[in-house]
């Protein structure tokens, strides 16, 4: 049987490159993708490998030795694995308790309007914000500890604040990823087992949550590599004694100039992060029960908890979301006045700042975001197409390699460009393409993957029939296939958008004097003390995304295409 | 103009990730004349369906040559093939309207507006869907779905009318009613046809020429009349109408003819193609309508037991335990006949010339 099937993996070969013979288009687009994709996804990779473990021509651990050795880095490999566990579970518990009360408590309309705008602030603000936030009102002099509480030798620095800084921002993906599973299960399931006699809490155990353990697995394993990869809120609210990778990567190589050595701390980073991508692939792609009926329009949720219990779990709810209003509404006032925690007169000068020395920061933003955003949206519904539609050579090592930068941290793939694109052939340093090319070979994977989903749900007979009625590949793509994932290439475009709008931890070691972002001018302004700049910048970056998506969703809708909720993909 | 279709020897596997490789068709061999419709008829999974998408292009076979007129399409795209496809689901573009819809194919052709315009008005008339030009798939009926699939494939004068269980998402009612309009159309434009479909009552009404396929292969082909007539398989004559199988053991070879027992009663039918020997043990099949049931004996017939009754309307079945067989009746428009009761002894008359004889 061996010997027919390794006949018929060559038959199957063989069929694939006829198909690829016979269609040109395909051909080259294949091949331009996958030139694309060895530039700007593998070759920084392999880079960084080669500056970690090749020392004068021959392999060698050394650097990874001499990292590990010191005792700061090891510590900074405990702190990243035990502050990526603790995110992940107590993120995940509050995006369980999100999603629960939005899908089975039959809160008002009003209710969920308030959890979600919640949820969304932290996704779509940029780094450093909630860390900012929280140290103004649980800091040494913060609103709360020092102002409210009077608290004298309050201690945010370290594990604490890191946590606490991450929770915050992560735990909306736990809740978008969870509340889209509970939405989706039938519910006639926990009618049945009502009928059947179970009690509320027996159908919550052995109905509902079993069918969403898939889904926390999946905000587990997020949730964790998002901690793991974070840089921003470390670098403000670590301190000295909680040391964590990636903030370790980037003073290696900005404070000690040891580029080696920042690469074999990458390294360290890598493995944990691929091992969480292979397990997502592997494991919790294959394990998803989510059945849509289509038929459980007519049943509510609110069967599941007891009115005390719904008044409970709002009340719990409404407490995390008026934190998180009450944090956002420190960086606003905080960029009102002169000297936060200090001289709290209201000035616009922050705002002043921000429009003349910010101007150019201001300016590359948006250029780099405006050119990067239709650049990542055709890629990635280019490749999305691809691998779902198409059959040819390298198609799921295609689909593999397309994650990779998004799935790794951005240190690592900061680091990696850095080493590839800084001398010739490709020397793209100081120049605006390579943050675009960051940005797009990154942030593209939303796109890819709603590409995919919604390929998914359509019928290929529809694309055959274009076919079979003598329209080829590229005319089927044009006029049949983009008008009908167009919802999806708007979420493209809107996630890419928000992320380089925000993005901070890959794009740290890009910028150059010729080219610089708003995000920098916010770290900058954390970490020397200029908090009013920080808080005024972080404003501006918050107001431009909500314009600019508010403007993409009017376009959708305008053109009648249902809502993609691209801010349900972000991860 | 209508051309014919040939497959030579045409195969088709798929992996299958848990079952490794599935033979979906086996070397099959069909040719379709041009302007005939022939239907391929089988269970799921009996690779009709793959035979058809390798006709269309969208499936390459493993082994063996397409020619569609003579020339070989086997390397040829679907989109270079001139063909019409209907699909099981109509796949309408949801984001055109019906006049977008039908006019696709003529404007990926480059036909100039104005012709294009015209054709599709023709079509749409031809269909009954004049006035709906506006409308988008989603603002009609299935029925209505299922006459833009047809117009949207007919306006491009294909030279081949490939349909994938065309009928199979429409009520009882409106798929006959489709059935004969799919007819009407395809004689009257003369095109080249290959149906497929698992409904036996649609196979027989609508086809020049029906193929029964069953586990990848060709099991029989032939007029509707001799395929329901004259099954040469016992899958043959079950799948295509009711059938019953009576054990029977031979008692005589002739020539042309084979005698068999089955219980007290003896049969004398017509000899089969297959080699036969006193003493083997065979299958009598026959069609329920042509066993006749009396409660009085009219010669040698065996004795039974009426043990189910299904009263139908224009005809009712009979439940019948024989001799340890069970068997089935039909007596049609019980009204003026009668009808026998449940528990009631009967005999049941069967003429030799009636019957097939298979295999056991």
């Amino acid at each position: 049987m061996s010997s027919t099937s390794a006949i018929m993996r060559r038959e199957k070969r063989r069929l694939e490159l006829a198909n690829l013979a016979r269609d040109p288009v395909l051909l080259l687009t294949v091949v331009l993708v996958w030139v694309a994709m060895f530039i700007f996804i593998l070759w920084p990779l392999l880079k960084l490998m080669q500056a970690a473990f090749v020392d004068k021509g021959h392999l060698s651990a050394k650097a990874l030795v001499s990292i590990l050795s010191r005792p700061n880095n090891r510590l900074a490999l405990r702190n990243s694995l035990l502050l990526g566990g603790l995110v992940a579970l107590i993120g995940t518990a509050l995006g369980y308790l999100f999603a629960f009360t939005y899908t089975r408590t039959n809160i008002g309309s009003l209710w969920r309007g308030v959890i979600d705008v919640a949820c969304l602030l932290p996704l779509i603000s940029p780094p450093f914000t909630l860390a900012l936030a929280i140290l103004f009102a649980l800091g040494p002099r913060g609103l709360i500890t020092y102002g409210i509480l009077g608290l004298k030798n309050v201690n945010l620095y370290g594990l604490q604040g890191a946590l606490l800084a991450e929770v915050l921002t992560y735990f909306p993906i736990a809740y978008l990823t969870l509340r889209g599973i509970l939405a989706n299960i039938d519910l006639s399931m926990e009618d049945a087992a009502f009928s059947l006699g179970a009690s509320r809490l027996r159908v919550f155990l052995t109905v509902t949550l079993p069918l969403t353990i898939p889904g926390i697995a999946n905000a587990l394993l997020v949730l964790f590599a998002s901690s793991l990869a974070d840089f921003a809120s470390p670098l403000i609210l670590s301190g000295a004694r909680f040391p964590v990778l990636p903030t370790q990567a980037y003073l290696q190589i900005t404070g000690l100039y040891d580029m080696r050595g920042g690469a074999a701390l990458c390294f360290l980073l890598l493995v944990p992060s691929l091992l969480i991508f292979a397990i997502q692939r592997q494991w919790v792609g294959k394990r998803s029960y989510v059945t849509v009926s289509g038929k459980s329009a007519a049943s509510s949720g609110g069967r599941l908890t007891p009115p005390w219990a719904r008044w409970l779990l709002l009340a719990l709810c409404l407490a995390i979301s008026i934190f998180v209003f009450f944090l956002y509404g420190s960086i606003l006032f905080g960029s009102l006045v002169r000297a936060w925690g200090a001289n709290h007169t209201f000035t616009l000068e922050n705002y002043r700042y921000v429009f003349t020395f910010g101007r150019k920061a201001i300016r590359d933003t948006l250029v780099i975001a405006f050119t990067a955003m239709p650049i990542g949206g055709i890629y990635g519904i280019l490749v999305g197409y691809l691998v779902s539609r198409k059959s040819f050579p390298g198609r799921s090592a295609m689909e593999f390699v397309s994650m990779i930068n998004y799935s790794l941290p951005g240190i690592i793939v900061g680091i990696g460009y850095l080493l590839a694109f800084n001398n010739p052939p490709i020397a793209l340093a100081g120049t605006a393409w390579i943050l675009i090319a960051a940005y797009v070979f990154r942030y593209s994977a939303t796109g890819i993957r709603a590409t995919v989903a919604t390929l998914h749900q359509m019928d290929p007979a529809i694309e055959e029939a274009s076919t079979s009625l003598g329209a080829g590949t590229a005319v089927t793509f044009r006029r049949i296939t983009v008008p009908l994932i167009a919802p999806a290439f708007f979420a493209g475009l809107e996630i890419m958008f928000i992320r380089a709008m925000t993005a901070i931890s890959a794009t740290i070691f890009l910028i150059s004097v010729n080219w610089t972002l708003i995000t920098v001018r916010i770290l900058e302004g954390a970490t020397e003390l200029e908090l009013g700049h920080a808080a005024g910048f972080s404003m501006l970056v918050i107001a431009i995304v909500f314009i600019t998506t508010g403007i993409l969703r009017w376009i959708m809708r305008r053109a009648g295409m249902s809502d993609y909720s691209a801010v349900a993909q972000i991860r | 103009m209508a051309k014919g279709i040939e497959l030579e020897g045409v195969s088709k596997v798929f992996r299958h990730p848990e079952r490794g490789d599935v033979h979906a068709v086996k070397q099959l061999n069909l040719t379709v004349q041009p302007g005939e419709l022939v239907t391929l008829l089988g269970p799921s999974g009996c690779g009709k369906t793959t035979a058809l998408r390798m006709i269309a292009g969208f499936e390459n076979p493993t082994t063996g040559r397409i020619l569609i007129g003579g020339q070989d399409v086997t390397d040829t795209m679907p989109n270079r093939r001139n063909i019409g496809f209907v699909f099981q689901n109509y796949a309408l573009f949801p984001h055109m309207s019906v006049f977008d819809n039908v006019s696709y194919g003529l404007s990926v052709k480059g036909v100039p507006k104005a012709e294009r315009r015209e054709r599709v008005a023709h079509v749409l008339d031809l269909v009954g869907l004049q006035g709906m030009e506006r409308r988008f798939p989603n603002q009609l009926s299935g029925g209505e779905q299922q006459r833009v699939a047809l117009a949207r494939v007919i306006v491009t004068e294909p030279s081949v009318l490939l349909l994938d269980e065309p009928l199979s998402n429409l009520d009882a009612k409106r798929r006959v009613q489709m059935r004969s309009e799919i007819r009407r159309l395809q004689r009257s434009l003369n095109m080249t046809s290959v149906y497929v479909t698992h409904d036996q009552e649609e196979a027989l009404s609508i086809s020049d020429r029906v193929v029964v396929m069953n586990l990848g292969e060709m099991e029989q082909e032939g007029t509707p009349q001799e395929i329901y007539a004259h099954p040469e398989s016992q899958f043959v004559a079950g799948f295509i109408g009711k059938v019953n199988a009576l054990p029977a053991e031979v008692v005589r070879v002739d020539r042309d003819e084979v005698t068999a027992s089955f219980g007290a009663t003896s049969f004398t039918v017509c000899g089969p193609s297959m080699s036969i020997a006193v003493g083997q043990r065979v299958s009598l099949l026959i069609r329920p309508e042509s066993v006749d049931l009396s409660s009085e004996p009219d010669g040698p017939a065996p004795k039974g037991r009426i043990v189910q009754v299904t009263y139908l309307g224009e005809k009712a079945e009979y439940d019948i335990e024989c001799d340890g067989a069970q068997l089935k009746a039909v007596s049609f428009d019980p009204a003026r006949h009668g009808m026998f009761a449940h528990g009631q002894e009967v005999y049941l008359h069967m003429q030799g010339g009636s019957m097939i004889l298979t295999d056991q």
